[in-house]
């Protein structure tokens, strides 16, 4: 899988939010907000391929983790990203 | 012509229509005469303006006409009013050296809506916007109510002039949000919906407040996010339809959420509920 950047990454006032854009209605905006974890594996990911292990390696070389919670915390990050439609 | 709003001096020239324009409610109190110029307006424009790429497409003028936002190769923009005439616009960042170009409008509301068109492109890259809101003024500072179209923005503000002494309407629909150097100020604008209340004006901006209907009274200050939600959407549309105009955008609404409170409220048409929002936001 690979993260569809075509969705652009925004810092907003200290926020980082990804701005999703649902057609025509035009008085709702909904954002994507990432936390700094979120946040650290959109940025070591976003210009490759990668499978669950990938974001479990990048978890746990980042933060002191063990194995199974970072598989989880994967797990949860992949399934966010793809409900917002933010996977390819 | 020479008008003066949101802080930005607009020379408008051409044709008939520059008296067509003055003699349309709200614009002649803008009318300032001589003065610095900013951006050129140029009505009765004759220049063949190309279809370009379809951006975004939508009613006007109470749905009697279909307006398509295009953006052509060499970045600039246009707006096509069915099949009345155009409004070609520099890209951004040439605002102030090239004119905003409008053909001959035979509709005086479509006229209206173009310059309005006009000017919220300018005041993109001048950092002054139109916000779509109904804005109060209270104790020298005002507060704009945002909603979604039907919300009772007008009606909220109404309950201020009703209740709470010392209050005045600014605008009703569309006026201009900008940064001095002491902060940012609302300014009214020929552009106040069905209310005709134009003022030549400038406030600094206490709070916004985003109005739902609800059953009860209730305001809450709204953090980061829900702040960027409560305002971009009460923020020229088309905006978002383009990714330079996006950037753009999404920085003025993030200066402006970082600056100034914004409050959710839900609400009934009811005095209770003007005193709730003025009590907060003024803190009594």
């Amino acid at each position: 899988m690979r993260i569809d950047t075509r969705m652009k990454l925004r810092n907003v006032a200290g926020e980082n939010i990804v701005i999703m854009s649902d057609g025509q209605a035009s008085d709702m905006t909904r954002v994507v907000a990432f936390n700094e974890s979120a946040l650290e594996v959109y940025n070591a990911l976003k210009e490759r391929e990668f499978e669950l292990d990938d974001v479990v390696r990048v978890l746990t070389d980042i933060y002191e983790v063990d194995e199974a919670t970072a598989r989880r915390d994967a797990g949860a990050w992949i399934e966010a990203m793809r409900k917002n439609d933010m996977l390819l | 012509m020479r008008l003066e709003v949101g802080g930005m001096g607009i020379a408008i020239g051409g044709g008939r229509s520059v008296e067509l324009l003055r003699r349309l409610p709200g614009f002649a109190i803008f009318e300032t005469g001589e003065g610095r110029v900013d951006v050129h307006i140029e009505l009765d424009s004759h220049e063949v303006i190309p279809e370009g790429t379809l951006l975004h497409s939508f009613d006007i003028v109470d749905g009697q006409m279909v307006c398509r936002f295009c953006k052509l190769v060499d970045g600039r923009y246009v707006y096509r009013f069915g099949d009345m005439g155009a409004l070609l616009c520099p890209a951004p960042g040439r605002e102030g050296e090239e004119p905003y170009r409008i053909s001959e409008l035979r509709m005086p509301a479509v006229l209206r809506f173009a310059v309005w068109t006009a000017v919220s492109m300018a005041g993109l890259g001048f950092g002054c916007l139109p916000v779509h809101s109904s804005v109060v003024v209270c104790d020298g500072r005002a507060v704009m109510c945002l909603g979604e179209s039907g919300t009772g923005k007008s009606t909220h503000t109404r309950l201020w002039l009703q209740h709470i002494e010392g209050t005045h309407l600014l605008n009703d629909d569309s006026p201009l949000l900008g940064r001095d150097a002491d902060g940012w100020h609302v300014y009214g604008s020929p552009w106040s919906g069905k209310t005709p209340c134009f003022r030549r004006e400038r406030w600094p901006l206490a709070a916004l407040l985003r109005l739902e209907q609800r059953p009860e009274n209730t305001i809450r200050r709204l953090g980061t996010i829900e702040s960027f939600t409560a305002l971009q959407p009460s923020c020229p549309p088309c905006m978002m339809k383009d990714e330079l105009l996006q950037d753009a955008l999404v920085d003025y609404v993030g200066r402006v959420i970082s600056e100034v409170p914004v409050y959710k409220m839900g609400c009934l048409p009811d005095e209770a509920a003007a005193r709730l929002s003025h009590n907060t936001i003024f803190g009594q």
